[in-house]
């Protein structure tokens, strides 16, 4: 008996290394990565790139981050709300079920190539802020719907039944009950959309961006500049050593990492503790 | 005899249908795109497949100078690179979801799942400059190399990238275990390693197989962290399993030359040529994880 | 207030038959009770009144309902304004995620019923009917949810009253109640029925007893006995019901 117990301790603390490695690592590139914040001014954050500064990929990243929000959100939670709420499950729904994990699978490069040719040649947007909005939206669309789904599948039966027995309509309960009730959900949903294609380099490589602008986009249909692209042109194409671009990283990853940590809080605090159980 | 839907039109509720056909539109939108994808992928590498026919997917040279596109090389860089990533990723990952799951207390149990999330949120531009800036020079000095930008180092910067896929994948399946099935051997008198050894991980198994589909399928489409620690070179390297030469893959190449080809040139299509082929391996490679996890969760309630 | 005429109802769930050939005249201004041991398809022919059955997939209803001699079940009813006019309670109280004043509000906003002072007066009018303002009348605001059970109830009635209904279904309001809330209810549905048509179902016979002036009995999805509820309890024609009443089976 004790013998299997103390090799049952043994087998975990092998079991547990593992685990601890994955968090060594996450702690380790933060570490790095913190070390280059002395190379940060602030007035870094607000000076052009002609001067030197971030200023325009960073407000470029924001326009590129919102603009795809703005797509994919939408067309996402609709997408959702049909596939749980009015869809019949049937052969064409198993279909677009495979759709949307295959679209999750893809890779971003592939995407990128798509957007070029589609949105920028075949739709004619060029290299511009609105291809990398569309391209952007199609690597959000898999992680909003998925969200989406799941938080409206979480939205207790009877609330939408007491909406149907006072008379509401299949889209005015969606609309009044099912939508606000799973809105933390949604929210949360585009959020991690939003830290998922808020570093993505490839799917923007060829379709939205370029490596200096005169000052801002003007509309839609100009090119913008972004912090992954520069930092990526910088290191790889202009072979500028990594120590003079650390400030362009640390800013991308605390942009990134901030999104992501509050979409996962969110998650958490949301699965656990729903404001109608209480 | 009456049937649903049987309404007379309501002015209030004319929104209804519109906006159901817009909501059936936005589900539609997937499958619209995933196929404007192969299409479009298709029809701009045409010209490379008809140009080089077989020898585009077997022929060894791939060299823009002589205008010679033989995809071999990349292939055989892409499956290298992550083969060996996998074989870094698959034990560490597989153990981590089985210590997360089955080992650590519920409290701390969201904190370090979501830790590991993180880890998968970290843009992969971030991991590459990590890895130019530590990790090639490890590699460079601990094997005596001229340069540190090889197949092992894009393959352990690939590891750490995918292994957040398998432990979250397959730490859902074995999350999903039946507590009756745990319980019960635990009834027995087995131990709780017992337990995870003979009832937890013979039932996630075909989970943990799907995570390991998903983990290849994630890991061979990663670009920007590859390109910028593989070295780049489009030749297999001599012998085959030399880890430690510069290796050149799919993704990389697609994301280096598309900047300079030029629309319409042989080059332009041979990159979208890569792009087909990197299409379908990953839509096979999902597509199998998806029916592995679904075959997985119909034998459990045959059980 | 209505008189709710049901002929030759039948309706199935995928390839169950859970109601058969049912045909009974439900009087107005009165309680009439619906009990029978669970599964009998009480809850089924309750739901069947405001056509709330066709949201569920797989149901597929035949034979007529009248309501005020309109059958419901014909082509061009309004489900929507159908809906409005049989107001349903159901049997866990399923407040909506908002404020006390907003649940009464809902269906009243849906059906474009009334707005601002009109709303409020309505909102108002419907929670003393519930017999719930007093209890509430000083924190509209807050979440229903903090409300207790038996006052969740309550506000669901309230809700239900709001867009002027002419018939009440009540399905099992009390079973997830304590004593003191169930009496509460039942004797606010003594008040109803002088203003609206009350349809409860119940699998407590002492409650059928108490709170009703007319009860039906249903067993296996048969329509057994109907008729008053002194009647049925002290007589009965059917043995099933005599054996029923007494708590033989149940």
């Amino acid at each position: 008996m004790m013998r299997s117990r103390s090799w049952e301790k043994v087998f975990f603390t092998i079991l547990g290394a593992p685990a601890a490695i994955c968090l060594t690592v996450f702690f380790w590139i933060t570490s790095v990565l913190l070390t280059g914040i002395g190379t940060i001014r602030l007035n870094l954050l607000t000076t052009s790139a002609l001067q030197g500064g971030l200023f325009e990929m960073i407000v470029g990243t924001a326009y590129l981050l919102l603009g795809a929000a703005g797509v994919a959100g939408p067309v996402g939670v609709f997408a959702a709300i049909h596939l749980t709420e009015y869809a019949r499950h049937g052969r064409l729904i198993r279909v677009i079920d495979q759709a949307i994990n295959n679209l999750a699978g893809m890779p971003s490069i592939l995407i990128g190539l798509f957007g070029y040719a589609f949105f920028c040649r075949q739709l004619g947007l060029g290299i511009s802020l609105a291809s990398g909005w569309l391209t952007l939206a199609l690597m959000m669309l898999p992680i909003v719907i998925r969200g989406t789904e799941e938080a409206i599948k979480m939205v207790p039966y009877n609330f939408k039944e007491a909406a149907l027995a006072l008379g509401a309509s299949k889209w005015e309960t969606v609309k009044s009950v099912t939508v606000p009730s799973a809105a933390p959900g949604i929210i949360t949903s585009i959020l991690l959309g939003m830290a998922r294609v808020a570093g993505e380099t490839a799917a923007i490589l060829f379709t939205s961006c370029v490596l200096v602008t005169r000052g801002l986009p003007k509309s839609p249909f100009e090119p913008v500049m972004a912090l992954a692209f520069n930092l990526f042109v910088k290191i790889v194409a202009l072979g500028e050593s990594p120590d003079k671009v650390f400030g362009i990283a640390l800013i991308l990853f605390l942009l990134v990492i901030s999104f992501a940590s509050v979409g996962i809080a969110l998650r958490i605090y949301y699965r656990r503790k729903q404001p109608w159980l209480r | 005899m009456s049937h649903n839907k049987c309404a007379s039109p309501n002015f209030l509720k004319s929104f209804d249908k519109p906006v159901e056909k817009l909501m059936f539109l936005c589900a539609l939108s997937s499958i619209v795109f995933l196929f404007l994808m192969l299409l479009f992928i298709t029809r701009e590498g045409m010209q490379a497949l008809f140009t080089f026919g077989a020898d585009f997917i077997i022929g060894p040279v791939w060299e823009t100078n002589s205008n010679l596109y033989g995809a071999l090389p990349l292939i055989y860089g892409s499956l290298m690179v992550v083969a060996v990533a996998l074989a870094v990723a698959v034990p560490i990952g597989v153990a981590t979801a089985m210590f997360v799951e089955e080992v650590l207390p519920f409290s701390i149990r969201d904190l370090v799942k979501s830790l590991i999330e993180l880890l998968a949120s970290i843009p992969s531009i971030i991991y590459g400059f990590i890895g130019v800036l530590f990790l090639a020079p490890q590699i460079a000095s601990l094997f005596g190399l001229s340069s540190g930008t090889v197949a092992l180092t894009a393959s352990l910067v690939l590891a750490i990238m995918t292994i957040p896929t398998i432990v979250s994948v397959s730490g859902e399946t074995i999350a999903a275990v039946p507590k009756e099935y745990k319980e019960a051997a635990l009834a027995l008198g087995a131990t709780k390693w017992q337990t995870l050894k003979n009832v937890v991980v013979p039932t996630a198994k075909s989970g943990i197989l799907a995570s390991v589909m998903l983990g290849f399928g994630r890991a061979i489409g990663e670009t920007v962290a590859v390109l910028m620690v593989a070295g780049n070179v489009a030749v297999i390297p001599t012998p085959p399993w030399n880890i430690l030469s510069p290796v050149y893959t799919l993704t990389a190449a697609i994301a280096m030359q598309m900047g300079e080809a030029a629309v319409g040139t042989l080059e332009y299509s041979a990159l979208f040529g890569l792009g087909l082929i990197l299409f379908i391996i990953t839509l096979v490679v999902n597509s199998l994880a998806d029916i592995i996890a679904k075959k997985g969760i119909k034998g459990e309630k045959g059980l | 207030m209505a008189e709710v005429d049901i002929r030759k109802l039948n309706v199935w769930f995928k390839d169950n038959h859970v109601l058969k050939d049912l045909t009974l005249t439900i009087e107005e201004n009165a309680v009439t009770a619906i009990m029978g041991p669970s599964g009998c398809g009480k809850s089924t022919l309750l739901r069947a009144i405001n056509r709330m059955n066709e949201t569920i997939d797989g149901c597929r209803t035949t034979g007529e309902i009248y309501i005020d001699g309109q059958n419901i079940y014909n082509g061009n009813t309004d489900v929507y304004e159908l809906r409005r006019r049989v107001g349903m309670v159901f049997q866990k109280p399923n407040p909506l995620p908002k404020s006390i004043f907003e649940n009464v509000a809902f269906g009243v906003k849906i059906h474009k019923l009334a707005d601002g002072k009109k709303l409020n007066e309505i909102v108002e009018r419907s929670l003393k009917e519930a017999v719930l303002w007093d209890e509430v009348k000083d924190r509209l605001h807050e979440s229903a949810f903090s409300l207790s059970g038996g006052q969740q109830q309550r506000l669901c009635i309230a809700r239900a009253l709001a867009v002027n209904p002419e018939i009440i279904l009540l399905d099992e309001p009390c079973s997830a109640l304590d004593p003191i809330a169930t009496q509460k209810i039942e004797t606010l549905m003594r008040k109803l029925a002088e203003k609206y048509t009350v349809i409860i179902v119940t699998h407590n016979v002492q409650q059928a007893a108490r709170v009703s002036d007319y009860v039906a009995f249903l067993y296996l999805g048969k329509l057994i006995e109907y008729g008053p509820t002194k009647q049925v309890f002290e007589s009965p024609k059917h043995e099933l019901t005599e054996r029923y009443i007494t708590g033989e089976f149940g």
